[in-house]
């Protein structure tokens, strides 16, 4: 892709003011967002690389929107920190680019989402406004939050040139238990059963396997407790609910890496709650599928987009296309509207963002 | 208030659910800052959704402002009534809808206390985290408007972290629905929730909010460390932070707090303290055993000359129990008081108390310093003397040095109680003429006639002001203008 | 909160402070059983104190104010909860005696109180009214709702009287010597009260004495505003009690925190310090004998499941929450039941069933929903009117487990091994 690479605001807001119709594009990680862009006007967010400012005292990191993800993490992790909502494509993705489409890796299970860790960005309008939203510091309750609205919008309301998040101390070490299921009920009720439990695990995922289905379970926390929390919650599940075999295994990267295995000429992440499971997979039982975050996300990796967009309607979900030429990304049911045109209508109300 | 109104109004409630005599008004014109007073025209107590959707389109049409209101206890006056507007208390609409424990969700109606929330959840071992001071009163509707914080954020958010899908009425009468029971909230598409979440009732009113439950921790562990100076309780937090833990809250309470809480409720906390730091771990026992065991050398070392661990719930209660009630008790300290509420960049905590010495010395007036530590979220408690002339002026322009000073550091004028009423006028200092025209023209998309929670948020002229005389404090000292 | 209140130096410390000390929080609310039920802010602690200090400034006419305050139940459950120390009784009480004076009252209104003044607390009056209600009874139906309420609530027939000595000596090793007040209406309603109260204490090495000639302490009287009668009737008493006494024993609750407010009820009062030394004295049943320690009884042969159901004056007023539980836990082969939302008023409270009698019916009726929740075989209480109203309620609902004072029970705890 032919991106124009503004360097500046200025550059950025001038582009937004010389063009009717622009798209935003980071790394272009994500293809399926970018297929419906057809002639508009293409920016680069690439001159909003960098970290601007990082506290790790403050638990606060402020960096471009064009920063590849990868950057973020590693200059976290040198001061024993991490986004704790943890970037989907950790190796390929800028960070706006992973707001934009709210895309949220396993670990996020143990704190919270993207939404749970903006607390600021600055952006450019469809009316060439440079402006800020939220705050830097970890609370703030002044003014409406627009920088929460922004995670998962697309770039269809404004572009994003920095971006200020909230950021943890990373547990020092992590384990991961594997346990064999005969069934997607059996599993779903080892999960609800998790749910009432006391274990705080920092990733839980599962997925059809070779014989049954697989749970994927992750714990963070210190190197001496570990191996008895992991083994408690090993114990636990064995008696309580129809576990078959398996145990703690050198799993960690496995459970980390929801995408993993998941063949198709579109990759779809579907939000649905855990209940709406079994609706969802007995019609999907023939295409590569996880489920992520405790079974509050599913990825389907599909060949037939307009079979899997007809079904999400059907059952009422929403789905997101990041892989594979989509005409749109947006897949079953659609959009609210009411609110989010009004912000539409102040923020670009000539439509210019695509 | 005019009559064609009230007439629509009873065609909707039955007359002892529309409170129109001024004894029955009265008592609403304040909410928890008594430094504004404004007689409502009239306050409607609606039952059921239909009869708040009505009601907002009756007053859309009628172009008759309204504020939502719960319990009343918004510290910046955010539900402070217009005059010859409509109060919509929604006190009535308080049934907890659906449990479910599995999916750990918990569907709500707006005018249901916090507190009720985790009562009702706790046989299932869940809890709703949120926990400001007042939750035993303050209710859901509220705290979504606000984006109520309290004792637990910096590891769990605030209210907006808790909120996963929501129906509500905008201000123009349209209903509509964000968000999902799934963890993801609003999973696809921009975050609706996180948006509504903290509008301070100018977008409209929630009617039915799905919430997040979490389990409720194995074991807490909560330390009481005393000081002989504030500086270094603020150097304790740092060295907790420094050392790699996060801890669920660590909150810092001085001299004058402790006093005043420990007269409302004997706290049990140690008498001569200058200054107190309240640590809690909380979750898995074996990994909060090791947090603590951590924690206790990081405390040994910040010079606390005692510390008390809670040996039982009863004691842990009794500790909490003191800091929420910090607040309120200082009225047996003090006949008048402004609680303020500014955010600092934690690392600059120190610097921040040292300001505030400086400044209320300054003025002659005491202040009472409580707050959340582990996110710079100070609470200046500011005494004086209402009787005594001029004695409120000098109040508030000392918090207003105070707010200005949190601006200069890089934070906050609002962590938690939100602007209101009390700090519309000092939006500036914090957002340019650029950004408060974007957000009011957001609010006049989905408000067109500007009636809901008119007045609120914005600096403005159109609602009743605190008796201020003069120059504004932050004009005094240059930091906004009205030019 | 700030006012423009202006009243003469007698009244004003008891009335200003507790305005001045408000600060509107709210967290009274969540303490308030008619804000629990009316979703009003004028039906809670809060309001009411706005309402007062409104009345006060002439912002508005007492007799609008008037129907707010009266629907208070004076459960006092908003003092403990109230963070800035708000003495809401002081207020309260202050208030309704300065009201009373230029209150105008509906006819029926004025009978009703004029008929609770003058026979509550007269033993030998309240029982002649007693056999009128009997008769009464039969046309309650076409009464107003007060006097329904009242006559709904009068037993069927009067428990024969149970004469007590006037020294009841101590058992076994004497440990202390008590004076021990009867009380009014409970003479009537339930003498075995001050019986079973007298022989636990008595069985505890008590010596206890109970003069004669005693009359109504007047709180009930102070609850209602009536201070000049409460006063007249509670001087009756000091002269009666011998000098070397430990402590004054009441088995009301309700009475009790009423002679604890002896020193505001007879301020400027020639007698005042004499008051202020008999109210010193005054102790609650279950608080005495939890400070000299219970002598442990035989206990019950079979388990019993008891559920204490607090009255507020013990609970919010007087702060005795653990003493009558400790008691009960002592005896052998007694379970103990929580009664959730315990510290809730059951609708009892004074002559509130009579003043507000639609109100206190939900209470009474919340209330013995959550008693039989918990199962009990027997719901134990501190105050006669509590013991009244849940007996009443539970009779509603078909049930006829016991309810009884914790001083029956323990009396029933010491007998039965005998």
């Amino acid at each position: 892709m032919n991106a124009n690479v503004p360097a500046s605001i200025g550059e950025l807001q001038a582009l937004v003011k010389a063009h009717d119709r622009i798209h935003v594009v980071g790394n272009g990680s994500k293809p399926a967002l970018h297929h419906g862009a057809g002639d508009a006007a293409l920016a680069g967010a690439g001159g909003f690389c960098g970290i601007i400012e990082y506290q790790p005292q403050e638990f606060t990191l402020t960096a471009g929107a064009g920063t590849p993800v990868s950057v973020i993490a590693a200059e976290l992790k040198r001061h024993g920190q991490y986004l704790p909502f943890d970037p989907l494509l950790p190796n390929s993705s800028t960070i706006g680019g992973t707001v934009a489409a709210n895309l949220s890796g396993a670990r996020r299970y143990r704190y919270g989402g993207i939404r749970d860790f903006i607390l600021g960005a600055r952006v450019v309008d469809g009316l060439g406004r440079a402006f800020r939203v939220g705050g830097k510091v970890v609370k703030n309750a002044a003014g409406f939050d627009l920088s929460k609205f922004l995670v998962g919008s697309l770039g269809h309301y404004a572009i994003m040139t920095e971006l200020t998040f909230k950021v943890f101390p990373e547990p020092p070490q992590h384990r991961a238990l594997r346990l064999r299921y005969a069934a997607l009920p059996d599993i779903l009720d080892a999960v609800y059963y998790l749910n009432q439990n006391i274990y705080e695990l920092d990733a839980l995922e599962f997925a059809p396997a070779d014989a049954g289905w697989s749970l994927l379970l992750c714990l963070a926390g210190f190197e001496d407790t570990l191996p008895s929390r992991i083994l408690a919650l090993q114990e636990s599940l064995r008696a309580d609910t129809a576990g078959l075999d398996g145990g703690e295994g050198d799993d960690v990267n496995a459970a980390w890496q929801p995408l993993a295995g998941l063949t198709g000429d579109y990759l779809v992440k579907v939000a649905l709650a855990p209940k709406q499971i079994p609706g969802l997979d007995a019609r999907v039982s023939h295409l590569k599928r996880r489920y992520s975050i405790g079974g509050n996300l599913a990825w389907v990796a599909t060949d037939d987009l307009k079979m899997l967009d007809a079904l999400l309607l059907e059952q009422g979900l929403r789905g997101l296309c990041i892989r594979g030429a989509a005409s749109s990304p947006l897949l079953g049911m659609p959009l609210e509207v009411s609110l989010a045109a009004r912000v539409k209508q102040v923020l670009d109300p000539m439509n210019k963002f695509v | 208030m005019n009559h064609p109104f009230i007439q629509a109004l009873q065609q909707i409630y039955p007359a002892e659910r529309l409170l129109t005599r001024d004894v029955q008004l009265l008592p609403y014109e304040s909410d928890g800052l008594t430094a504004f007073q404004t007689k409502p025209g009239a306050v409607a107590l609606p039952v059921d959704e239909d009869e708040i959707i009505s009601t907002v389109r009756l007053c859309h049409q009628m172009e008759v402002p309204f504020v939502a209101r719960g319990s009343g206890t918004s510290l910046s006056g955010g539900s402070l009534p217009i005059a010859d507007g409509l109060i919509i208390g929604l006190n009535r609409m308080n049934r907890i809808k659906r449990i479910d424990p599995r999916g750990r969700i918990a569907v709500v109606e707006p005018g249901v206390i916090n507190l009720h929330i985790t009562h009702a959840v706790e046989p299932y071992g869940l809890y709703y985290a949120p926990d400001p001071s007042s939750q035993s009163i303050c209710t859901i509707g509220g705290n979504i408007a606000f984006n109520s914080g309290g004792a637990h954020c910096l590891k769990y958010g605030m209210t907006s972290n808790h909120v996963l899908g929501m129906k509500v009425v905008l201000a123009d009468g349209t209903v509509t629905q964000f968000g999902s029971e799934s963890l993801d909230g609003v999973g696809i598409g921009p975050d609706l929730v996180g948006l509504f979440v903290g509008s301070e009732g100018l977008f409209g009113i929630a009617l039915e909010i799905t919430l997040r439950l979490m389990p409720a921790p194995q074991l807490y562990r909560t330390v009481l460390a005393a000081y002989d100076n504030l500086g270094r309780a603020g150097d304790a937090v740092s060295m907790v932070v420094a050392s790699g833990l996060l801890p669920g809250a660590m909150e810092i309470m001085d001299r004058l707090s402790i006093k005043a809480a420990e007269a409302a409720v004997a706290a049990g906390y140690p008498p001569d303290a200058e200054a107190l730091l309240i640590v809690e771990l909380e979750g898995e026992a074996l990994q909060v055993e090791a947090e603590f065991a951590q924690l206790q050398g990081v405390i040994e070392e910040s010079g606390a000359f005692e510390v008390r661990v809670a040996q039982s719930e009863e004691e842990r209660a009794r500790i909490w129990k003191g800091r929420k009630s910090a607040f309120s008790a200082v009225g047996r300290l003090s006949p008048d008081f402004i609680v303020q509420d500014g955010v600092v960049p934690r690392s600059r905590l120190g610097e921040a108390l040292q300001e505030i010495d400086a400044i209320k010395s300054k003025y002659g007036l005491d202040v009472a310093n409580v707050f959340h530590a582990g996110d710079g979220n100070l609470h200046p408690l500011i005494l004086y003397d209402g009787r005594e002339a001029g004695a409120l002026e000098r109040a508030e322009a000392l918090a207003g040095e105070i707010l200005a000073m949190c601006v200069d550091l890089g934070g906050s004028i609002t962590g938690e109680h939100g602007i209101g009423m009390e700090k519309r006028d000092y939006m500036p200092a914090m957002f340019s003429d650029q950004e408060l025209e974007i957000m009011m023209a957001l609010r006049r998309a989905i408000d067109p006639k500007e009636i809901a929670n008119r007045g609120k948020m914005f600096p403005g002229v159109e609602a009743p002001a605190l008796q201020q005389h003069g120059l504004h404090p932050l004009e005094k000292q240059g930091v906004i203008s009205r030019e | 909160m700030r006012h423009q209140i202006e009243l003469d130096a007698l009244r004003a410390p008891e009335m200003l402070e507790p305005i001045e000390k408000c600060v509107h929080c709210g967290f009274c609310l969540a303490a308030c059983p008619t804000y629990d039920l009316l979703g009003e802010e004028m039906d809670s602690p809060r309001g009411r104190i706005y309402l007062m200090k409104n009345v006060l400034e002439a912002r508005i006419e007492a007799d609008e104010a008037q129907p707010y305050i009266d629907r208070c139940l004076g459960c006092m459950a908003c003092v403990p909860a109230c963070p800035s120390g708000v003495e809401y009784g002081d207020l309260l009480v202050s208030y309704r005696a300065l009201q009373e004076a230029e209150r105008s009252r509906s006819l029926t209104d004025a009978v009703t109180r004029k008929l609770v003044c003058e026979t509550l607390p007269y033993p030998q009056r309240f029982r002649l009214a007693i056999r009128g209600g009997k008769i009464g009874r039969a046309f309650a139906t076409l009464l107003p709702d007060a006097f329904g309420a009242m006559l709904s609530l009068l037993p069927e027939s009067l428990p024969a009287p149970m004469p007590l000595p006037a020294v009841l000596p101590a058992v076994g090793e004497r440990r202390g010597k008590v004076g021990l007040l009867l009380g009014c209406a409970q003479q009537v309603l339930a003498p075995a009260i001050s019986h079973a109260a007298a022989h636990v204490l008595a069985a505890n090495g008590i010596e206890v004495h109970i003069p004669r000639g005693q009359s109504c302490c007047g709180s009930i009287l102070l609850h209602v505003g009536a201070e000049d009668q409460a006063r007249q009737l509670a001087r009756g008493n000091f002269p009666l009690m011998p000098d070397d006494i430990d402590a004054i024993i009441t088995t009301a609750a309700g009475c009790g925190s009423g002679m604890n407010d002896y020193e505001l009820l007879f301020k400027g009062e020639a007698d005042a310090e004499r008051a202020r030394a008999f109210s010193r004295l005054v102790m609650d049943f279950s608080a005495y004998l939890a400070s000299i320690g219970l002598r442990p009884p035989p206990g019950f042969a079979e388990e019993r499941v008891v559920a204490y159901q607090d009255a507020c004056h013990l609970l919010h007023a007087q702060g005795h929450q653990a003493e009558p539980r400790a008691l009960l836990r002592q005896v052998p082969n007694l379970r103990l039941v929580n009664i959730a939302d315990a510290g809730m008023c059951c609708g009892s409270a004074g002559t509130y069933n009579i003043d507000q009698p639609s109100i206190a019916a939900e209470l009474g009726k919340r209330k013995v929903a959550a008693i039989l929740a918990a199962e009990p075989d027997v719901i134990v209480s501190g105050n006669i009117g509590c013991i009244t109203q849940m007996r009443a309620h539970l009779n509603f609902v078909g049930d006829d487990r016991p309810v009884m004072h914790l001083a029956q029970l323990l009396h029933q705890a010491y007998s039965e091994g005998d």
